[in-house]
């Protein structure tokens, strides 16, 4: 489904993404490791196009989407949560998805509908119905709890239909109980959409919990990959990153 | 009335004609030339300042050279209405003058456009302030076309057209509130549309959109030349009413009348700047009849405004009604 | 546009030195002013525009002194202090409550304060042109003749005098505690705090300094120039062209845009003198579209 071919990025001297290599398969749900600064956001940045690649080549379904826009390659299928939400501060849940599904659609540029009055409006019910919004759909963003915060931004992605679905640390900031909130609706999510997921964790009972495959960063380079199983009792990572005084 | 519920164009539209209609009795009702000057004024004003808000208000540009377009609307309309080219065209004359404003603006404001709309904050606003003073540059060295820094010289004709002599008070006033309310609805209709939804959603996070597919440059060059392209309109319109066009329309302070209104009604609501106008216009009138310092009034007025009510005048009573 | 007439003035002694030490006086006064302005953003992140009204004070202030005691090194000096203390009232009153606000609010209430300074001077001295302060005696001698050229003497004094302020800024700037503590508070004003020192105490003086800065220049001009309302008008747009040339918050930077504007200033009247200022504005364009930080600016990350 997407596939990264020994990418390297460098920020003034510093190794950010060092000779990463990987692909995800078709609906599959994968996490992705890594202690603060491993180079996890640089990744997702490098896969959507938002910075420049220095070296190495990134494929979706196939396709060279290497050094194309960002906005080329969400064209393509990629979509992506911010792990700082990013979201549209003064527009209502409902507006908010709805710019999102014109924006994919091209429907922006239209200048002879009503906006309030367009027939998107059922599309964009149910992609906060799949996001949990339905109750705040139309409260305007800055005004949600931090939780319905990162569902938008998350829903903002959705509304793309993506093939692929990087989420960066949708967890980031909630108590336990929030967390596994959010993560049952991310694996909900998942088997509703039939979508390739990527996500970035802190939490490893979360991640050995619903993730098939895990790739563990570090200093940029990917240090091991595989079933929660086999990264359990990898030894490499148990030293680098579990060891670190982890219960 | 079923048609006054819905937000929708047709309802604009037939506000518009109303407003329009009652603004036409009230010139039978209080026969008095100077408010009638007032009235249209601030709608000419309000045209000038509802276009910068598109970039202001809605895609959260400071543009600081926006009476470039203004000017630029002034000397096109003047010039061609002192040119054979257009006078021979006799009934079609100021129609066809008021096109070619428009369009040359439109012209400009895409140049001017594709170049700033590349800089962000502070940056963006200073460049095109240096537009517009080049602009203003160009307009006092070409002496021998603009007249220089004393306008257009010598006037020009109005010849009457589908029975409209904008030299009579009563055709120019009809004509140009009708004109300006027609442009006030056509840009209801826009900021209305998914098009001024991608305007807020550029003005709110100008990061996101890209992650979503989004071309913002693309859409802001198009607001930028739509503000362009109506603020000649406004300029036209001005120079139809003083019979000329000086080059302080193209200096940089004209591009802070709009600021002004808009900051006096709010930039939040979409007739704030209308609103801005209005007391902007009262406020000159009022105050040049009784002292000479109108700038000591207006400075003090925007003061309080700015340290006091902290938002235009129309979002304050917008905020309050919603609230009750 | 007359070419042939630079061409000429360059290769002739004469009009090249007149130019140039005419270029040097209009850059080294704009440099007194727009280094104000570039500070007081570097530091306070405040576009202050009403930097020229504070100038049109300094000029009006000097006048003032100037008819009263008839001493020109005093009114110069009082004149340029006055508006460093008007610029410190100015701060603590209405600066100090914009600091995080928006642009717009920024600009509204610096352009509220100009449309009220340019009337105030109005109603205090009328709205009469008061004649130029006039040169001090002592350089009231005949120009001097270097190589036919005509150089007024006290052309040469300002020049002289503003590269002596340049050089006591930029001592102040890098030498001392201040202007060590001004450098920080621009890159990390929550560091300062955090080390207890009164964040607040260094902007107001960084805001006096300023204001003083544009009084001076204001001072000086009131000398070669008559004093009216609204003079700051066309400086501060200058000051904003060298402040954007410059890279805006380097002090350097100005000096070498202020350079710049002063000779195309100069040599422009020879190429072009009905499009002058459109040069100015074309350079003030070019740099913004290839360089938008200027040319001594850092890049933004
Ligand atoms: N735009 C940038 N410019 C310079 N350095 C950068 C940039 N973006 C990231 N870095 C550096 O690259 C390294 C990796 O950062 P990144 O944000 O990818 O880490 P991360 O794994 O997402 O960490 P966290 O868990 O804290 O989110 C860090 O050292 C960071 O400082
Ligand atoms: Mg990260």
């Amino acid at each position: 489904m997407l596939k990264i071919d020994k990418l390297s990025k460098s920020f003034g001297g510093i190794l950010a993404t060092d000779n990463v290599s990987l692909e995800l398969k078709p609906n599959s749900i994968n996490a992705l490791i890594g202690p603060n600064g491993a180079g996890k956001t640089t990744l997702f940045n490098l896969i959507t196009g938002k910075i420049d690649i220095d070296e190495g080549q990134i494929f979706i379904d196939n396709t060279n989407i290497t050094n194309l826009k960002e906005s080329e390659i969400t064209h393509l299928g990629i979509a992506r949560a911010f792990q700082i939400t990013n979201i549209f501060s003064t527009l209502s849940v409902q507006d908010s998805i709805k710019v999102a599904l014109l924006a994919k659609q091209h429907g922006l540029n239209n200048m002879w509908n009503r906006f309030k009055a367009h027939s998107i409006n059922k599309e964009a019910e149910s992609i906060a119905k799949l996001s949990g919004l339905t109750k705040s759909y139309n409260t305007i963003s800055s005004a949600l709890s931090h939780g319905d915060q990162k569902l938008l931004d998350i829903a903002l992605a959705l509304a793309l239909k993506p093939k692929v679905l990087l989420l960066d640390e949708p967890t980031a900031g909630m108590g336990p109980e929030e967390r596994w909130k959010m993560i049952d609706r991310i694996q909900k999510l998942w088997k509703k959409t039939k979508m390739t997921v990527l996500f970035i964790e802190h939490d490893m009972d979360i991640v050995f919990d619903i993730a098939q495959n895990i790739y563990v960063l570090q200093q940029g380079a990917i240090i091991a990959e595989g079933t929660p199983k086999e990264i359990k009792s990898n030894k490499k990572v148990i030293k680098a990153y579990l060891g670190g005084g982890k219960k | 009335m079923n048609l006054l519920k819905k937000d929708n164009f047709q309802r604009d539209v037939f506000l518009g004609l109303l407003v329009w209609f009652m603004l036409i009795i009230f010139y039978y009702i209080l026969p008095d030339p100077g408010i009638h000057d007032i009235i249209q004024k601030v709608f000419i004003l309000g045209l000038f300042a509802m276009s910068l808000n598109i970039l202001i208000g809605y895609l959260g540009l400071i543009a600081f050279g926006h009476a470039a377009f203004f000017a630029s609307g002034a000397y096109t309309l003047g010039l061609f209405l002192q040119s054979d080219f257009v006078l021979n065209l006799a009934g079609f004359s100021i129609p066809v003058a008021i096109v070619l404003a428009v369009l040359v603006s439109s012209i400009l404001a895409t140049l001017i456009g594709v170049i700033c709309i590349r800089l962000k904050d502070i940056y963006f606003s200073f460049l095109t302030l240096a537009f517009q003073m080049l602009i203003y540059s160009i307009i006092l060295a070409l002496v021998n076309i603009t007249g220089g820094d004393q306008g257009l010289m010598g006037g020009f004709p109005k010849p009457p057209f589908l029975g409209i002599d904008l030299g009579k008070p009563f055709d120019f006033y009809a004509f140009t509130i009708f004109i300006s309310i027609i442009t006030i609805v056509l840009l209801r209709q826009l900021i209305e549309s998914p098009f001024g939804y991608g305007l807020r959603m550029i003005r709110d996070n100008s990061e996101r959109p890209a992650a979503l597919g989004f071309n913002n440059q693309k859409h802001k060059l198009i607001a930028f030349i739509i503000a362009g392209s109506i603020a000649g309109l406004a300029g036209s319109l001005q120079a139809l009413l003083d019979v000329g066009a000086y080059p302080e329309w193209a200096f940089w302070s004209k591009s802070a009348e709009p600021l002004f209104m808009i900051l006096l009604g709010g930039m939040h609501s979409f007739l704030g700047p209308l609103m801005g106008a209005l007391i902007f216009e009262i406020l000159n009138d009022f105050v040049t009849a009784n002292t000479r310092y109108y700038g000591l009034v207006l400075g003090l007025v925007i003061l309080c405004f700015v340290l006091g009510l902290k938002k235009g005048l129309l979002d304050w009573l917008l905020i309050k009604l919603n609230r009750k | 546009m007359e070419i042939f007439a630079l061409f000429d003035c360059i290769i002739s002694p004469a009009c090249l030195l007149s130019q140039a030490t005419g270029g040097l006086k209009i850059g080294m006064l704009l440099f007194l002013v727009a280094s104000g302005l570039t500070l007081v953003f570097g530091v306070l992140g405040v576009i202050n525009f009403a930097h020229g009204a504070l100038y049109m004070l300094g000029a009006y202030f000097s006048w003032q002194v100037m008819t009263l005691t008839g001493h020109f090194g005093l009114s110069v000096i009082l004149g340029s202090l006055g508006v460093g203390i008007f610029g410190l009232l100015f701060e603590r009153t209405l600066i100090s409550r914009i600091y995080n606000a928006e642009l717009l609010v920024q600009i509204l209430l610096c352009y509220s304060v100009v449309l009220i300074l340019d009337d105030l001077v109005m109603i205090i001295w009328g709205d009469e042109f008061l004649s130029s302060v006039g040169v001090p005696e002592v350089f009231q001698v005949p120009p001097l003749f270097i190589f036919d050229a005509i150089i007024p003497p006290f052309h040469l004094a300002i020049i002289g005098m503003s590269f002596i302020v340049g050089i006591i800024l930029w001592f102040i700037m890098t030498k001392t505690r201040f202007g060590r503590l001004v450098r920080a508070a621009a890159v990390n004003p929550k560091m300062l705090e955090a080390l207890g020192i009164n964040i607040n105490f260094i902007r107001a003086g960084v805001f006096m300094l300023g204001s003083f800065l544009a009084g001076l220049g204001g001072a000086l001009a009131a000398s070669v120039g008559s004093v009216v309302s609204g003079m700051g008008n066309s400086i501060i747009i200058e000051s904003f062209i060298v402040t954007v040339i410059g890279g805006m918050g380097s002090i350097s930077g100005a000096f070498l845009a202020s350079l710049i504007i002063g000779m195309a200033r100069s040599f422009g009247a020879v190429a072009m003198p009905l499009f002058t200022d459109g040069l100015m504005f074309l350079i003030m364009v070019l740099v913004l579209v290839i360089r938008p930080q200027g040319l001594m600016g850092n890049k933004k990350k």
